[in-house]
């Protein structure tokens, strides 16, 4: 039996705060993590605030060092289209950038908080998705984007901040909907540092996280049943990991374990290193394209699936750096947050730069309790949907109802065997009828009307012994499923999980890992050194060059990636296509002339045979 | 004296297997033909080797037929050993055909976009290539073992 340590409860009456301070989670970060979770007052005094207008221009409304709390959320009467935002860090010259880009070396020096990034995500992602990824990364040239140097200002004033407030804080509210009572943990973090720290997809003034804990009352007790945090590339279900899911969900003492990833601040149930993808925002024509080139490859050629066009980044959730959380030195504190705290409910905008990145992922997020659209955020109004929970009654609960649904079919059975039994002798009464009017044609009008009737009360009986039938099914199912609750056994820990969520493991990944992360960081730039030599050295023979340089670029990756006969089938695949392209486009005639010969053929075959028995 | 029984369990070739087989042995007739045509084009049979084999650092058009013919000469050789292998469901034979197949086919892409083209070669890859890629195929052949094998 596990300790009881793994299964604290609390007493129904406990005080929201208490009640936080119960289950709060352990939080585990990567080394090199800059940013914890902070103080949002702390924040919003170093900030400014903003206001862009659909026209593209912006109003400074409150200037850096007078901003507060309370300031931040007077009403401001504003256009449609118009988004407020807070600005952490102000525009940086050339030479300030230079200046805190050296503060960020010396800091991280004095810190020794360094970061290696190890077999990075360039080596794990194929060469296509690489490709895709030196453009994704240029577009950052066109797209609105957070400097490197406001990434190293803001680790710098972060580091400042702390220093003032050596805190690391929680926003805690307690909701409590359909029998389950819902701790939010919300997380604040100064800056998500993603792309500039840790090769990920995007940096951004500000960033909120948040995880939740579902109790349900039982004998006056509140007891901890569910455990969730939002994640990259997952939603409802996927979310949740059941307490006593040991395999996939660390209890300390009883407390959560939850691993974030480095920079983006994402929540892990597992330590280790998640590929997370980002789909390209492509046209629909191209995506219907790429829809049915997949469905031929995969469904007529049998071929695994695959997709250029998603770029692998990886979140390093190692849980190696700072740990916080309950039985450590770096402990919590608890701030209680709900509708009535001003700078939740009354400020729509975003909590830091506004970045014009139409993508929105270099934009700062706003609150707890909304999207950066000003929309209300589901996982603040709906924190059971969030995960899945809203169809999951608490246990307690659960049982009362599977009684309840039990004793209302085994009701409706009784009703069904004494309609069925009725309904079947009036339908053999109408059958005899019918049997008697046989061989009377002057009765010829009364027998149609008669079969009619008889045909109706034939597939209502039909139905009746249908409904019966499957719920007899249902009730020996739900039966069964009483019973085990009945037991005090539960149902498998994740048979919720659609798609779990599973690290990397990247030893067993390559077979040279130096040489395919080196291979990995200079093949692009070789590729391009190649095009552009073979421009200069041979031009007439560009497009046949190009080709055999691409497929020598992607045959080397293969061996160094351990997929040569992966990559050589389609290459060869992809050939053999071009190929039947053109003997078609050449020989249709031919094609056709032979394919219905054949045909013709095949047939004369079977009809002959069938002839001659 | 007991006869030898048949052994009944032997795995059943797919009728893949047999058109790569038939296809490598046309592709083998076409490489001969083509290792014999230069030297007929350049009287070899006839005359013997007489002319001389380099003018300067450039190669004469009898070396150069010479050497086209000892390079499809290894590639027939090559496509005997595939072959022999491939009959014999080894792994290694699979991957040398894919490999082979692949490259004839670039090579057969290359000539043909710029005005040489070979469709024989061509049909005769192309279905070389949807003939390896079959899933049963690469199931007799240890490519793939992801799903139960129906029929084998």
């Amino acid at each position: 039996m596990s300790p009881a340590s793994e299964h604290p409860t609390a007493p129904a009456n406990t005080s929201d705060l208490e009640l936080l301070r119960q289950f709060e989670p352990v939080v585990y970060y990567t080394k090199g993590e800059p940013f914890f979770p902070t103080d949002v007052a702390h924040y919003v005094q170093d900030c400014s605030l903003w206001e862009h207008y659909p026209d593209g221009h912006e109003d400074l409304l409150v200037k850096q060092g007078q901003l507060t709390v309370e300031k931040l959320v007077e009403p401001r009467p504003a256009a449609f289209g118009t988004i407020r935002f807070l600005r952490y860090i102000e525009n940086l010259n050339l030479a300030e950038a230079a200046q805190v880009l050296a503060d960020q070396s010396r800091l991280r020096a004095k810190k020794r908080n360094y970061f290696h990034t190890g077999i990075g995500r360039l080596a794990r992602g194929g060469f296509l998705p690489r490709l895709v990824d030196g453009l994704f990364s240029l577009s950052f040239l066109l797209r609105g984007r957070v400097s490197l140097a406001t990434a190293a200002a803001a680790e710098i004033d972060y580091s400042e901040l702390f220093k003032e407030e050596p805190k690391y804080i929680y926003y805690g509210r307690v909701a409590r909907q359909n029998g389950w009572v819902i701790l939010q943990y919300w997380f604040f973090y100064c800056f998500n540092s993603w792309r500039s720290g840790f090769h990920g997809v995007n940096d951004h003034e500000s960033d909120w996280e948040m995880i939740n804990i579902y109790l349900y009352e039982e004998d006056g007790r509140l007891v901890p049943e569910w455990v969730a945090c939002a994640s990259h590339d997952f939603k409802g279900d996927d979310l949740r990991r059941r307490w006593d899911d040991h395999s996939e969900l660390d209890i300390e003492d009883g407390h959560p374990v939850i691993y974030a990833g480095a920079g983006s601040h994402a929540s892990y149930f597992r330590q280790g290193e998640y590929q997370a993808e980002i789909n390209l925002p492509l046209p629909d024509w191209f995506t219907g394209l790429e829809r049915a080139w997949n469905k031929f490859w995969t469904e007529t050629l049998n071929q695994p699936a695959g997709s250029p066009f998603r770029i692998p980044f990886i979140d390093f959730a190692r849980g190696d750096g700072l740990r916080i959380g309950p039985g450590g030195p770096q402990i919590w504190s608890p701030v209680l947050i709900d509708e009535s705290t001003p700078w939740v409910s009354q400020y729509r905008g975003l909590w830091g730069l506004f970045a014009r990145d139409p993508i929105s992922g270099e934009n700062a997020p706003a609150g707890p309790m909304y999207n950066r659209d000003g929309s209300p955020r589901g996982s603040w109004y709906d924190p059971l949907g969030f995960a899945g929970l809203d169809k999951v009654p608490p246990p307690p609960q659960a049982l009362v109802m599977l009684k309840d649904n039990c004793a209302a079919i085994s009701r409706r059975q009784e009703e069904l065997e004494q309609l069925t039994a009725e309904k079947a002798v009036g339908l053999q009464s109408l059958g005899v009828k019918m049997e008697g009017m046989e061989g009377n044609p002057h009765l010829a009008k009364q027998h149609a009307a008669l079969e009619k009737t008889l045909l109706e009360l034939a597939a209502e009986v039909r139905a009746l012994r249908r409904e019966r039938s499957e719920n007899s099914a249902l009730l020996q199912g739900l039966t069964q499923q009483l019973a085990r609750l009945e037991a005090g056994l539960k149902d498998e820990p994740h048979a919720h999980i659609r798609h779990l969520a599973v690290p990397d493991k990247p030893a067993q990944t390559f077979r040279f890992d130096r040489a395919a992360e080196t291979w990995a960081a200079i093949s692009l730039s070789l590729l391009l050194f190649a095009i552009a030599a073979l421009i200069f050295i041979a031009p007439k023979y560009i497009w046949g060059g190009l080709t055999v340089i691409v497929l020598l670029f992607l045959v080397a990756e293969s061996i160094l990636r351990g997929a040569f006969v992966q990559t050589i089938t389609r290459i060869t695949l992809v050939l053999a296509m071009i190929s039947a392209l053109i003997l078609f486009f050449h020989f249709w005639k031919w094609i056709i002339l032979g394919g219905l010969v054949a045909i013709a053929a095949f047939l004369m075959f079977q009809r002959l045979r069938e002839l001659t028995g | 004296m007991a006869k030898r029984k048949k052994n009944h369990s032997r795995k059943k070739q797919p009728i893949a297997v047999t058109v790569i087989a038939v296809a490598i042995v046309v592709l083998f007739l076409i490489r001969l033909y083509q290792v014999f045509e230069p030297l007929f084009r350049q009287q070899v049979f006839q005359n013997g080797i007489t002319g001389r084999l380099f003018e300067g650092w450039k190669l004469t058009s009898l070396s150069m037929a010479l050497l086209s013919s000892v390079s499809y000469f290894i590639l027939s050789l090559a496509g005997i050993v595939v072959l022999i292998g491939f009959l014999r469901l080894r792994r290694w034979s699979w991957i040398l055909l894919i490999a082979w197949t692949g490259l004839s086919l670039l090579i057969t892409l290359i000539n043909y976009f710029y005005g040489q083209p070979n469709y024989a070669v061509m049909l005769s890859n192309v279905i070389i290539a949807f003939a390896l890629s079959n899933a049963d195929v690469q199931r007799i052949f240890g490519i793939r073992s992801d799903e139960n094998v129906p029929g084998l």
